[in-house]
C-alpha cells in the first residue's frame, strides 16, 4: 500500500505536467508536416491556469488533452484530414488576462475553438470574446449558471452540471437524509465569492421548498484563499446544528476538510454534499472522513459501464502509469474534444458556424453516457453525482459508495424549467 | 507670490535638462502610435490599445511617485473606480442596443469625477503620512475599495464582474477604437505635461526634493498634495474607463493590489525621473505580457529574470541609459 | 449571540491560534524591514518554499520511520536550515545591492523574486497541493472538541518570540544588530562588519518563514499562489503593530486574530474586511503603529 501510494505520487510527476505541456507543440507541429496540400488543421485553444490555486485542477486536462488529439489525428484528424493542433494558454485566473489570451489566439493562432477556463470569472470575460469573434467555447470547469443562462452566447457549451445544478442536486440528496434522521437545523459555510453565494442561495431557497421546516441557523462566510478555517469550525460547532452545508470549492475545500476533522467536527455535525472531484479524493485519500457526501461531475469509477470512460482511463493511464486516473475535470475536457470531433463528423465540415447549429440541441457520447444539449442554452443534460466516502479494494484511494450512489439528471433539478423562461432572463446581445 | 515664480523660475532651469529628454521620446513615441496599425494583423492593435490605457495609468501614477516622492501602492483603486463608473453606466445601454457615440463619451467622462472623489476621501489621509507610511496607507485603503467591490454583489456584481461592454458602432472596429484611446491618451498626456511644467508642476518637485524647505515657503504642503493626488486619481479614471470597453468586461481584479503593482513596474522600467518613462515602461511590460506567454509556460520566470536584470543593471530605468548616453555624446563633442 | 463561557473559551483560543500564525508568518519581515530598512515582498513565497521543503523532507523520512508529530521536528528543522542558506544567498548576490535604493525598487526586485521562486517550485514541485498527515485526534472540551494542534502552533509562536527577544536583547549579535539600526556608521567604525550582520538578520528572518511554513503544514495544504493570498496579510500587520517593532507584530497579530475570531461569529459578514479596517484606523490614528516610533522616512 505505501509502495503504491509513492508510486502514485511519483506518477502524477511535475515533469510529466511540463512534458504534456511542451509536447503540446510538438502535437500541433508534426500532422502538419506530414499531410497533404488543402488539409487546412484544426487549432484549439485550451485556456486553462497553470499558475496559482487553479493549477492543481487543470493539470489532469493538460497533461491529458495531447492524449486525446493525437488519438484523433492518428484516424487523420476532423474528418480523416484536419488534424487537431492544441494551442495551451495560462489565463492566471484572471478574467483580463484570459480575455486577452483568448484574443491572441484567435487573432494569432486562428483557433476555431476554445476549451476552459477553470474560474467562471474567466469563462464569462472570454464569453464576451468568442461571440464576437464568433469562435467556440466549450466549458466544463468553470460553471456559473450564468453562463448558460443570463449572459447566454449561441457560441458557449457547458459540458459541466452548472452552479445550479450542482447545488439542486445536493438538496434532492439532502432532503432524503432529514427524512431518514430527523435533521432538524442547519448552517451554512460558503466562500465569499459568486460561486459560493450563488451555491448557497440555491440550496437554501430549494431545501426551503422541499423541505420548510428545516432551520437554516446561520449562514458563514469565509474570503477566497482563506487559510486558518479554525474560528469558523469552533463557532459552528458551538451552535450544534445537525448538518452543515459548505460551499467551498478548490483548494480552500481541502484546507476546511483539514482542519476540520482533527478538531472534532465530524464527530458533531453531518457535512452533506460537499463538491469532491476525484482530484481531491486521490490527494485527500488519507485525510478524507469516510462516510461523508461528497458531490462529484464525472467521478470515472461510477461510470465503468460506457465506452468513452473506460477508452479515457485506457489512453490516460498508457501515457501516465496505472496509478494516475484521469479526474472530473479531464474527463468533461476529453468529453468536449469528442464531443467537436462526432459532430464535425455529423456535419461534414469544419466550419464554425455549421458545427455551432449542429451542436445545438445535439445528443453527444460521452464518458457519462449519451446527453443531450438543452436547446435554449446549450447546457450539457449531464447528471450530478452523490454518494458517501467509503473505502474500496479496487483503488488506493477512497470513492463515492456504489451502493448508495445518488446520480440526478440534469433536467430533474435545472431551473428555469422551460426553455420559454430560460429565454426571458437570457440577456440580448448585439 | 513673488518669492514663489522665483522659486520656479530657478527649478525651471535646473529641471529642464532632466525633462527635455521627454520632449523627443514622446514625439518618437507619437508617430511610432500613430504608424502602428500598419503591421498586419488585428492582434497589434489590441496590444497597442492596452500599452496606451495601461501607459496612461502608469503615468498618472508617476504624478505621484516621480515629482511628488511618494509611492501609492493603491492606485489601481482608481483605475478601477474608473472602469467600473464607465462599465455600470455603459452596461444596461449596450444591453438595450441604443449606445450612441455622444453617450459613449459621456460614461467614460464620468469616470473622472467618480475616481476623483475616491482619491480626495483616500488622499485626505495619506497626504498626513510620507514614506512607507503614505504608501502602507495608500495599499490599505486600496484593498478595502477591492473589498467592497468585489463583496457589494447587488451593485457590481462581486467577483464576477461585469460583461457585456462595448464601443459605440462609430468606434466598435479595433482600429478606431485604437485611434480613439491614442487620442484620449495624448490629449490626456499633455494636459499632465502642462501640468508638470506649471507652478504647480514645480511645488510639487521642491516638495519632493526638499519638504521642509517648502513649508518654510509658506507653500499649504498638504494641499498641494492631496490636489496632486486627486488629479492623479483622475487620470487613472480616465484610463480604467477606456478599458471596460476595450477588454469587453470589468472584473475586481483590476482594483487588486497586484494591479496597483502595474504602473509601479512600468515607470521605474521606464525610468520615473522622466516624464515620459511610464509610457516606455508600459511598452516593455504589456509587450513582454502579451508576447512571452506565448513561448513559454515558464512565463513568471522569463518576466521576473528581465525585471531582476533591469533593476540590478539600469537603476534608472530604459530612458536613464538614453539619456546618459546623449549627454556622454554631447559631452564628447567639441 | 449568546454564548456560555466554554464556547467562550474555544472560540478566544482558535483567534489565538489564528493570530500566533499570522506572527509566524510575518515575525521574519518585521525583522527584516525593523533593522535593514528592506520590505521583502517575496516573504510569503519563501515561506511556501519553506512549506514544500518541509513537505519533502518529511515524506523523505516517512518513508524509513512511523509518521508522527515527532518525525515533523528533524524536517521543521531541515527547512529551517535550508531556508538561512538560501536568506543568505539571497542576501549576498541581491538584496545587498538595494541598500539605498529606493522603496519601489525593492518592491520590483522582490516580485521579480515571487515570480521565479514561484516558477521553480512548479519546476520542482509541481502543480499539486501539498501537505502532511498527522493522524491528529480531537480533544474533548467543554462538551465540544479542539484541535490540539492549536497549542503546537501557540507554543511555536511563543518559542519564536522568546527567541527574537532573547537573540535582540541578550546575545551580544543581538546589541550588534540594534545598534546599527541607529548608527550604521558607529557600529562599523568599532570595526564590525555590518555586510556580515546583515546577512545573518535577513537569512534568519527567512529561516523564520522557513520554520513558520513547516509548522503549519499539518493544518494547511500549501499549493501555487498561497504566497499572494498571505503576503498583504503579513504586510498588515507588521504596519499596524509598527513597523521594526517585533513585540508590535506579536501584539497585531494577536488582536487581528482575536478580534477576526469573534466577528465570525457577531458579524460574519465583516469578519474579511476587518485586518483592514484595523488597519486604516491604526494609520490614521497612529501612522506609526502600535508600537512604531518613527525611525527613518
Amino acid at each position: 500500500m505505501s509502495d503504491h501510494v509513492k508510486s502514485m505520487l511519483a506518477g502524477i510527476d511535475r515533469r510529466q505536467f511540463v512534458v504534456a505541456t511542451l509536447a503540446s507543440g510538438a502535437v500541433a507541429v508534426r500532422p502538419r508536416l506530414g499531410f497533404a496540400q488543402g488539409a487546412e488543421p484544426y487549432r484549439i485553444g485550451v485556456l486553462l491556469p497553470s499558475t496559482g490555486t487553479g493549477a492543481n485542477y487543470s493539470e489532469r486536462p493538460i497533461k491529458g488533452l495531447p492524449l486525446v488529439a493525437a488519438e484523433i489525428n492518428q484516424r487523420g484528424g476532423f474528418l480523416g484530414k484536419h488534424p487537431i493542433e492544441l494551442i495551451f494558454r495560462d489565463d492566471q485566473t484572471k478574467p483580463d488576462v484570459g480575455a486577452r489570451e483568448a484574443r491572441s489566439m484567435i487573432l494569432n493562432d486562428k483557433v476555431k475553438t476554445i476549451i476552459g477556463s477553470w474560474s467562471s470569472a474567466v469563462a464569462m470575460a472570454v464569453q464576451e470574446i468568442v461571440h464576437e469573434y464568433k469562435v467556440l467555447l466549450l466549458a466544463a470547469t468553470s460553471n456559473s449558471s450564468k453562463i448558460v443562462n443570463e449572459n447566454y452566447t449561441p457560441y458557449a457549451f457547458l459540458l459541466g452540471p452548472n452552479s445550479q445544478m450542482q447545488s439542486s442536486a445536493t438538496v434532492v440528496a439532502v432532503a432524503r437524509m432529514i427524512k431518514e434522521k430527523g435533521w432538524k437545523n442547519y448552517v451554512t459555510i460558503g466562500l465569499d465569492y459568486e460561486w459560493g453565494r450563488d451555491a448557497q442561495k440555491v440550496f437554501v431557497s430549494e431545501l426551503g421548498q422541499v423541505s420548510p421546516e428545516t432551520r437554516l441557523m446561520r449562514e458563514f462566510w469565509a474570503k477566497l484563499g482563506e487559510t486558518d478555517f479554525t474560528s469558523y469550525i469552533t463557532a459552528i460547532m458551538a451552535m450544534k446544528p445537525d448538518f452543515v452545508f459548505g460551499a467551498i470549492a478548490g483548494k480552500d475545500n481541502e484546507t476546511f476538510l483539514q482542519q476540520a476533522k482533527p478538531a472534532g467536527f465530524f464527530q458533531r455535525v453531518a457535512y452533506p454534499g460537499v463538491f469532491l472531484p476525484v482530484t481531491e479524493l486521490m490527494q485527500q485519500r488519507k485525510t478524507l472522513p469516510r462516510g461523508i457526501i461528497g458531490l462529484g461531475r464525472a467521478p470515472f469509477f461510477a461510470l465503468m459501464e460506457y465506452p468513452l470512460t473506460r477508452k479515457y482511463i485506457a489512453l490516460y493511464q498508457a501515457k501516465f502509469g496505472k496509478d494516475d486516473w484521469p479526474d472530473d475535470f479531464a474527463c468533461m475536457y476529453f468529453d468536449s474534444l469528442y464531443a467537436l470531433e462526432q459532430i464535425v463528423t455529423r456535419t461534414g465540415s469544419i466550419e464554425t458556424e455549421a458545427v455551432r447549429k449542429a451542436m445545438t440541441g445535439a445528443t453527444i457520447e460521452t464518458c457519462r453516457g449519451n446527453l443531450a444539449f438543452r436547446d435554449c442554452n446549450n447546457q450539457l443534460d449531464c447528471p450530478s453525482y452523490l454518494g458517501a466516502v467509503v473505502d474500496t479494494p479496487d483503488y488506493p484511494f477512497p470513492i463515492f459508495d456504489p451502493k448508495s450512489l445518488i446520480v440526478v439528471q440534469g433536467r430533474d433539478c435545472w431551473t428555469p424549467k422551460t426553455c420559454d423562461e430560460v429565454r426571458k432572463i437570457q440577456k440580448p446581445r448585439a | 507670490m513673488s518669492q514663489k515664480s522665483l522659486l520656479s523660475a530657478s527649478l525651471l532651469a535646473a529641471a529642464r535638462d532632466r525633462l527635455d529628454i521627454s520632449i523627443p521620446v514622446l514625439l518618437v513615441l507619437a508617430v511610432l502610435f500613430v504608424l502602428l496599425p500598419l503591421i498586419p494583423g488585428e492582434f497589434i492593435l489590441v496590444v497597442g490599445t492596452e500599452i496606451l490605457i495601461l501607459g496612461l495609468f502608469a503615468l498618472s501614477f508617476n504624478l505621484i511617485h516621480g515629482f511628488m516622492g511618494q509611492i501609492s501602492f493603491g492606485h489601481a483603486a482608481f483605475f478601477g473606480l474608473g472602469a467600473y463608473t464607465t462599465a455600470l453606466i455603459l452596461q444596461p445601454l449596450t444591453a438595450a442596443g441604443g449606445l450612441g457615440t455622444i453617450t459613449f463619451l459621456l460614461a467614460i467622462l464620468a469616470a473622472v469625477p467618480v475616481s476623483a472623489l475616491g482619491a480626495l476621501v483616500v488622499g485626505y489621509f495619506c497626504v498626513r503620512l510620507t514614506g512607507i507610511y503614505f504608501a502602507m496607507l495608500s495599499m490599505a485603503f486600496g484593498e478595502l475599495i477591492f473589498y467592497v467591490v468585489f463583496s457589494w454583489y447587488s451593485f457590481t456584481k462581486g467577483d464576477d464582474g461585469i460583461q457585456g461592454l462595448m464601443p459605440p458602432p462609430l468606434l466598435k472596429s479595433p482600429v478606431v477604437y485604437y485611434y480613439f484611446t491614442f487620442v484620449v491618451v495624448a490629449l490626456a498626456a499633455a494636459l499632465l505635461w502642462r501640468i508638470t511644467r506649471s507652478p504647480f508642476g514645480y511645488t510639487l518637485r521642491l516638495l519632493r526634493d526638499n519638504p521642509a524647505r517648502t513649508a518654510f515657503l509658506g507653500i499649504d504642503v498638504r494641499r498641494v498634495m492631496l490636489v496632486n493626488f486627486v488629479l492623479a486619481g483622475s487620470f487613472a479614471g480616465l484610463a480604467g474607463a477606456l478599458w471596460g470597453p476595450f477588454a469587453r468586461s470589468v472584473s475586481p481584479t483590476l482594483l487588486g493590489w497586484a494591479q496597483s503593482g502595474v504602473p509601479v513596474f512600468m515607470s521605474l522600467i521606464g525610468g520615473a525621473g522622466y516624464f515620459a518613462g511610464p509610457l516606455v515602461g508600459s511598452i516593455v511590460y504589456t509587450g513582454l505580457n502579451s508576447y512571452v506567454t506565448r513561448f513559454t509556460i515558464y512565463w513568471p520566470l522569463t518576466i521576473g529574470l528581465v525585471i531582476l536584470a533591469m533593476v540590478l543593471f539600469l537603476p534608472g530605468g530604459l530612458l536613464s541609459v538614453v539619456d546618459g548616453w546623449l549627454k556622454a555624446k554631447r559631452r564628447g563633442e567639441p | 449571540m449568546s454564548m456560555d463561557f466554554g464556547s467562550f473559551l474555544i472560540q478566544l483560543l482558535s483567534g489565538l491560534s489564528r493570530g500566533m500564525m499570522l506572527f509566524l508568518l510575518s515575525a521574519g519581515l518585521s525583522l527584516i524591514f525593523g533593522v535593514m530598512n528592506i520590505l521583502n515582498f517575496a516573504h510569503a513565497t519563501l515561506w511556501l518554499l519553506g512549506g514544500y521543503i518541509t513537505f519533502s523532507l518529511y515524506t523523505a523520512l516517512a518513508t524509513q520511520f512511523e509518521p508522527s508529530l515527532l518525525l515533523l521536528v528533524p524536517a521543521v528543522l531541515g527547512s529551517t536550515a535550508i531556508l538561512f542558506v538560501v536568506g543568505w544567498l539571497l542576501e549576498r548576490f541581491l538584496i545587498r545591492r538595494m541598500y539605498g535604493r529606493e522603496l519601489p525598487e525593492q518592491l520590483l526586485l522582490t516580485f521579480a523574486l515571487i515570480l521565479i521562486i514561484g516558477d521553480l517550485i512548479k519546476m520542482i514541485w509541481g502543480v499539486q497541493n501539498r501537505r502532511i498527515v498527522l493522524p491528529i485526534e480531537a480533544w474533548p472540551v467543554f462538551d465540544s472538541f479542539i484541535n490540539p494542534y492549536l497549542f503546537v502552533i501557540i507554543g511555536s509562536g511563543a518559542v519564536v518570540a522568546t527567541f527574537l527577544w532573547w537573540f535582540l536583547a541578550r546575545t551580544r549579535i543581538g546589541k550588534i544588530v540594534r545598534a546599527a539600526v541607529y548608527s550604521r556608521d558607529m557600529v562599523s567604525a568599532l570595526g564590525i562588519r555590518i555586510p556580515t550582520i546583515y546577512a545573518m538578520v535577513f537569512a534568519l528572518g527567512v529561516a523564520i518563514a522557513g520554520f513558520s511554513a513547516g509548522v503549519f503544514l499539518p493544518i494547511i495544504p500549501i499549493g501555487l499562489g498561497l504566497d499572494m493570498d498571505l503576503i498583504i496579510q503579513c504586510f498588515a500587520v507588521v504596519v499596524i503593530g509598527g513597523f521594526g517593532s517585533i513585540a508590535g507584530t506579536l501584539v497585531a497579530s494577536l488582536l487581528v486574530g482575536i478580534v477576526y475570531s469573534f466577528s465570525v461569529l457577531i458579524w460574519p459578514d465583516g469578519a474579511l474586511a476587518v485586518i483592514f479596517v484595523i488597519l486604516v484606523a491604526v494609520l490614521i490614528w497612529r501612522p506609526y503603529g502600535l508600537f512604531g516610533t518613527e525611525m527613518r522616512s
